[in-house]
């Protein structure tokens, strides 16, 4: 499983962010891209003594700040049933290729079935 | 990579540039050594009291952070007492 | 690159890593990557007392960028071939 497929999962999660300097951010994930650049809402911002508190309404924070996230403990069987679900859709995709009645042009799908196929299946 | 596949799936020990250790079960890693840990628990030395083990969770590690992932042999760390054990806290990396 | 190669021709050799929060591990290397990460495999610590954080660890992954030394079994490294490949690496990059 792709740490960053685990990170897509949590929008919308609470989560806990520590960054290299120590301060921590506690806050909802709003949004994230491959450089686990993050924006959080409704946060709660601790210095890195821990004496210290902020309340932000949201923040950014850039990805390469980041030393560790802490994230809710029931994503992870979430991220796996998704995956299972994807490979379960992508096997069941080629197998009806395969299965073509052969009368027609390669690739041409069986009458009837829509001509679109999830494509989300192979990114 | 010099590969962290053989670790999925198994019990790790990890060691933080900041000198925590972090035992938890890995789930996943990427290209840059970033890593998921499951069931993650901080270990914490000092030489005043025994090991005291703190529960984490499910925990996303940047690769940068990483200095050392090990393979815990799970038998052998059992049959160590951690509340025996003292020692000083692991030394942050200094550049 | 060359550094790599050379690494690569020790694999199954005993090598000493020291890290950069003073940590010094031996082992047998089995695997190093184009970072210069490193997998060790049969690991001891030195100074096991004072470190006893690694005692249930048997074999690891060291991150190239923490690594301050890497001790190398000399009788295989030929450094004659390893000086002529330098030069002649050099010698391509000036080009």
């Amino acid at each position: 499983m792709l740490p960053l497929s685990l990170l897509n999962a949590a929008q919308n999660k609470p989560m806990l962010v520590e960054l290299k300097n120590g301060e921590t951010f506690n806050g909802h994930l709003v949004n994230c891209d491959n450089f686990m650049n993050i924006t959080l809402r409704e946060v709660y911002q601790t210095s890195a003594e821990g004496d210290r508190f902020w309340k932000l309404k949201e923040c950014y924070i850039r990805g390469s700040t980041i030393k560790y996230l802490r994230v809710p403990d029931t994503l992870l069987d979430a991220v796996k049933e998704e995956q299972n679900r994807a490979r379960e859709a992508g096997r069941s995709a080629r197998g009806s290729h395969v299965s073509g009645t052969g009368a027609r042009g390669r690739g041409a799908p069986p009458r009837g079935t829509p001509v679109v196929q999830s494509r989300e299946v192979y990114i | 990579m010099a590969g962290l596949q053989p670790y999925v799936d198994h019990r790790v020990l990890l060691i933080l540039q900041d000198g925590r250790a972090i035992v938890g079960v890995m789930a996943g890693f990427d290209q840059k050594s970033n890593v998921v840990l499951s069931d993650t628990k901080e270990r914490v030395y000092s030489m005043e009291e025994g090991v005291e083990e703190i529960p984490l969770g499910l925990y996303l590690v940047k690769g940068d952070q990483i200095v050392l992932i090990g393979e815990l042999d799970e038998a052998a760390d059992k049959a160590v007492d951690l509340s025996t054990i003292r020692a000083e806290p692991l030394p942050p990396i200094r550049y | 690159m060359l550094i790599f190669s050379v690494f690569k021709t020790l694999t199954d050799q005993t090598v000493s890593v020291e890290l950069k929060n003073d940590l010094s591990i031996t082992g047998t290397l089995k695997s190093v990557d184009q970072f210069l990460n490193i997998r060790l495999d049969n690991i001891k610590v030195q100074d096991e007392a004072r470190h006893p954080h690694m005692m249930a660890v048997k074999n690891c992954f060291i991150r190239g960028s923490v690594v301050r030394y890497v001790q190398l079994p000399a009788e295989h490294v030929d450094t004659q071939l390893l000086e002529d490949a330098t030069r002649r690496e050099t010698a391509v990059q000036k080009r």
